[in-house]
Order: C-alpha cells, then structure tokens, then sequence
C-alpha cells in the first residue's frame, strides 16, 4: 500500500464556536487500514475534529479531504455516502427498536414505492453479527436490553454493514466493565482485518493502546504529538499526556520520535 | 471472541417466539376492552345484543379514532398537536362553503384535506424551522383556525341536510346495511397507516426520528421533513374527520371538533403510546379509542347517567397506565442482557 493513501485528509481546519476556538488549524491524517488514537484532554478538540469528518460541524475554516475529494464541509448523510460512520457510546441507536433495524438504519434496504426488505434485512444482520461474533443475539432483539459492549457490537456491525471505510469511534469503552471493553476492543481489531480504518478516541490509553497503530494528541485544538506505536510503552504514552497537561509540550526526550515538529 | 458472545440466558426464553409474547401490550389492551365489553353485556344483555347499538357506537367513534390515529404517529414523534379539533373545524369549514358556493362535488372534500395539510404543514414549520414546542406552536394553531372559523361564520352554524343522500354524502357517512360507512374508512386509515408505519421506510423513520431524534440526523435521516410530513398527514386526516362528523350531523358546528382533543390523546395513551415517543401502535390506539367509545355507549346503555362517563373514562385510563408500566418493567426484568 503506497504510504501517501489517505483515507481522510484535514487542511488547516479551524473551528470556532463564538469566542472559543475549538480547532487551531488541525492537519490529521488517517491512513488506509489505519487505526489511528486520537487522545487529549477534556477540551482538546478531539470530538469537535471527529464530528467535522461526520459532518455534524461544519469548520470555520479549512478543508476536508476524503479519498482524493476535496470539501469545505460535510453534512452527515454526505459522510455516510462517503463511508465515515461515526460510533458513539449508545447515541446513535434506535433504542427501542430492533438490533437489525439499528444495522440499517438510515440505509434501510427497500423494494418498490420504498417498502422495506424485512427478511432480507433480517438475514443480513444475522450474517454480520455472526462474522463479528455476535451470534448469539437474534436480530429481533430490542437494543435497549443489550449491554453497552453489545450496543457497540451493534453499531459497528452496522459500520461493516454499509461497507464503511472509516469508523470513528468516539469513547466506546466508556462505562463499560473489563470484560466489555476486551469486547469492543475486539471489534476494532475485526474492522482492521477487514481493510478498514478507524479513529478511536478515549480518555483511557490503556485501552486505546492495544489496538492502536499511532497515537495523535490533541491539546487545546493543535495536535501536539504523534506517535507510532513501534516507538512507544502505554506508560511513555501517559507520561507524555501527562506532560502536555502540564506544560503544553511534549517532554524533550521523546521529541525526536514524534512525527509533528515544534 | 466466540466464548465471549454465548448466549446471555435470558436470550434462550422463548419470547421472542411466541406471538403472545410480542404483543403482549397489544393482548393487554384488546382485553380490557372486551373485559368492558363482558361487563356491560352482563348489565345489559339485551341492549348489548342489539346490532343497533353497534351501529349507534361505530357510527360516532370514528370522529374520536380517526385523528386519534394520525395523532399517534405525531406521538411517535415524541410531539403533540392540540390543533387537531380546529383543524378537524376547518377542513369542515372549508367543505361547507365549497359545497355551499359549488355545489356538492369532491372538490369540497379535495379542498379540505388540502386545507388540512397546508395547517399540518404551518405547524411542522413552526416546530422545525422555528424550534418552538409542538405543546405551544399547536396552542397558537389551535386559537387562529378556531378564531378565523369564528370570524368567518359568525359563529353560525350551517346545515347541510339538503345533501342527504347524494352519493358522495353516502360514499362518506352513508350506511351499509346497518354499517356506518364511517366505520369503514376509520379501518381504512387505520390499515393504511399500520402498514406505514410498519413496513415502509417512512414509519421506520417516524419512529426513530421520535426515539433517538440526533442519531436518526447523525445517520443521515432528514427529521425535520419526517416531522413536517406527519403533521401534514396528521392535519389531512383531521379534516377528512371533520367532514364525516360534520356530514353525520348534517350541520357544521363552528365549535366542531373540541370534544375529540382529550378523547383523541387518550385513546393512543390507551393504546399503549408513551408520550415519551418511539414506541406506539396503530392497533393499540384502534382499540384504545373503541374502549373510550364503548364506556360512553356502554354507560348510557346500562341506564345510569352520563355523568358517569368521564369517571369510568379516568378510571379506565389509569388501569390501562398501570398495567402497561407494570408490562414494561417485567419486559426489562426479564430481557437485561447483563454480561
């Protein structure tokens, strides 16, 4: 794979709500097949950038390139055409309603004058959430029984469902147990196998670490630090996290491995 | 991953393949009212054995479950429409006069289902474009039809008996043998809208438009023209009632419509809706309205007076309230999936 292949591209992205600059001019790069980390503090931007590429937030400035498109903005059903599907704790099911009309939602499969494809449907969904290992569940299951890791297992499932080609993952292991995490975690690896790329962001390094292939720290709306994970332990990780939290910067002795510049 | 993702043991309960179990809401419903049904046929065995009586029932029930069935899936929404009565005056009004000017032609009723969804679609404007909440953007609606109906007929009445009989009056409000056709176009919206709501992909969106309104945008749903076109159905639906009650009665009333609101709402409240939206069925508010129906007949039929109505009518609401809260927490009881 040529190294130069993007999945999705950032140019200067500025983004401002009133007075308050959430993004500095953010240049982020997700590579084909890539699981990218996107980690930072509370107020990092994190989330403002991964809604931008969901087309939830228009940028103030700046432009978007997805797969050699370029945009000034996205709307979500612009993304989702795009294949960027956005995977969020609990947030964008349909909970009372059944696990394989989650999968479709929004893309839902239809015959003539727009009635639904029921069986086909239904059949679908058993196939992907057997191959993500979610066999067990029938696709007639209302989702809001389901714990939070199986919610996610839904929501990715329904990411490969559409073929997407890069799923953002916004802390998906929040509030979940051990047990659960190791689930999703699970699934991130399943997309990665399956040729796609993710971001994954979370609060905690130690889930992002495992599955990560390099780290992007945003602090204050700038990305700060990026990092492979060939170069890195989780605890230089969280020293280095530590470090931007305090000062802003990245501590001098992991300045030359990591891929931004001050 | 494969030991990880055995099945939780609450998965290998048969409910999802029993169809009792899946409609048990539904099942709980039906039989309330034909426990009412029981009751009042034990009170009165005669009265109740009478096709008439039936007929007296099914020939006014429609003017509170016909708008009470589009308003379900405003409901669904996670809406409310308090406009409906007005609405259901004005595409009465707007027939009336048709009529009156034209002659009596199904341009009139063209005109009035146009005019109800041109006040359906003020008010999904007003909710979507505007963001001002359904209660109080329909409040406002509710007082300028009625108040331009009233400025318009003076608050007159208008007879139409003179139409009695002309086929387009008896295709409307007729009778079948001893069957108001009112009851058959009630069935026929209520089909229409079960088999939207369940089976194409505009009722999937009203739902998930009510049930999770960001994830149903964030996945590319436009939920303001969802939320649009239901109250354009919704306000199209009222008029058609408006013109059935007004042509059963042969006169239209300025003040048409005003007992349905409360009726209409309780009927999907009934009917196992939560106003809390995403969730609903056009069955459950079907028989939620013949319930409400059944206790007026019922109560008049059993010869006390109709005072007793309203009470029955609360008590039946809140037996119905609980039993479908104690319903739903059994179901979440018993379906957690836990790890």
């Amino acid at each position: 794979m040529p190294e130069e292949k993007y999945i999705v591209e950032t140019v200067n992205l500025v983004k401002r709500f009133g007075d308050v600059v959430a993004l500095k001019g953010v240049n982020f790069k997700v590579r084909v097949n890539e699981i990218v980390g996107l980690v930072g503090d509370n107020g990092a931007g994190k989330s403002t950038l991964v809604k931008i590429l969901a087309g939830v937030y228009a940028p103030t400035e700046g432009e978007i390139i997805i797969k050699g498109q370029r945009f000034k903005r996205l709307t979500p059903r612009k993304a989702y055409e795009l294949g960027i599907v956005l995977v969020h704790q609990e947030r964008t099911l349909s909970e009372n309603h059944t696990i394989w009309r989650n999968i479709f939602m929004g893309r839902e499969l239809t015959g003539p004058l727009g009635f639904l494809k029921i069986s086909e449907m239904r059949e679908r969904a058993q196939k992907l959430l057997k191959e993500i290992g979610l066999k067990a569940i029938p696709p007639d299951f209302p989702v809001k029984y389901l714990s939070g890791g199986y919610k996610q297992g839904v929501q990715i499932t329904r990411a490969l469902c559409f073929e997407a080609d890069l799923v953002i993952l916004d802390e998906p292991t929040i509030q979940l147990s051990l047990a659960e995490v190791q689930r999703v975690l699970e699934y991130v690896r399943e997309l990665k196998k399956r040729g796609k790329s993710s971001i994954f962001i979370s609060h905690n390094i130690y889930h992002v670490y495992p599955v990560a292939d390099k780290f992007v720290i945003l602090d204050r709306g700038r990305i700060v630090g990026e990092f492979l994970k060939k170069d890195l332990t989780p605890d230089d990780l969280s020293h280095i996290m530590i470090s931007i939290a305090r000062t802003g910067r990245v501590p001098p002795e992991y300045r030359e491995i990591n891929l931004i510049s001050s | 991953m494969g030991k990880r993702s055995v099945l939780p043991k609450q998965l290998k309960t048969p409910y999802f393949t029993g169809i009792t179990a899946k409609y048990k809401l539904q099942i709980a419903i039906l039989a309330i009212f034909l426990m009412l049904w029981l009751i009042f046929f034990a009170i009165n065995p005669s009265g109740f054995s009478n096709p008439y009586t039936y007929t007296a029932m099914f020939s006014v029930a429609p003017f509170t479950i016909i708008p009470a069935l589009s308003l379900t899936y405003v409901i669904i929404l996670g809406e409310i429409d308090l406009s409906f009565p007005s609405v259901m005056a004005l595409g009465a009004l707007v027939l009336t006069l048709t009529w009156k000017t034209f002659g009596p032609t199904p341009l009139g009723l063209l005109l009035a289902l146009s005019a109800g969804l041109l006040a359906g679609l003020l008010n999904g404007i007003l909710i979507t474009k505007f963001q001002i909440p359904s209660l109080i953007a329909t409040i406002g609606t509710m007082f300028l039809w009625r108040g331009f109906i009233l400025v318009v007929t003076q608050g007159y009445g208008i007879p139409l008996g003179e139409y009695r009989g002309l086929p387009i009056y008896e295709m409307l409000v007729g009778r079948i043998g001893i069957i108001p056709v009112q009851i058959i176009w009630t069935v026929i919206i209520a089909l229409v809208l079960w088999v939207i709501l369940n089976f194409h992909k505009f009722g999937a969106y009203v739902y998930y438009t009510g049930d999770n309104r960001i994830a149903a945008k964030m996945l590319g749903i436009n939920t303001d023209k969802v939320i649009i076109s239901v109250y354009m159905i919704h306000g199209a639906i009222a008029a058609f009632a408006g013109v059935l009650a007004t042509l059963e009665m042969a006169t239209f009333w300025p003040a048409l419509g005003e007992i349905y609101l409360m009726k209409s709402i309780a009927s999907v409240i009934v009917g196992g809706t939560p106003v809390t939206g995403g969730i609903g069925t056009i069955f459950g508010t079907f028989i939620g309205g013949l319930i409400l129906e059944l206790i007026e007949t019922g109560i008049l039929a059993v010869g006390v007076t109709g005072f007793w109505i309203r009470l029955v009518h609360g008590l039946v609401i809140i037996i119905a309230l609980i039993a479908q809260v104690l319903i739903r927490r059994s179901e979440m009881r018993r379906m957690r999936v836990v790890e």
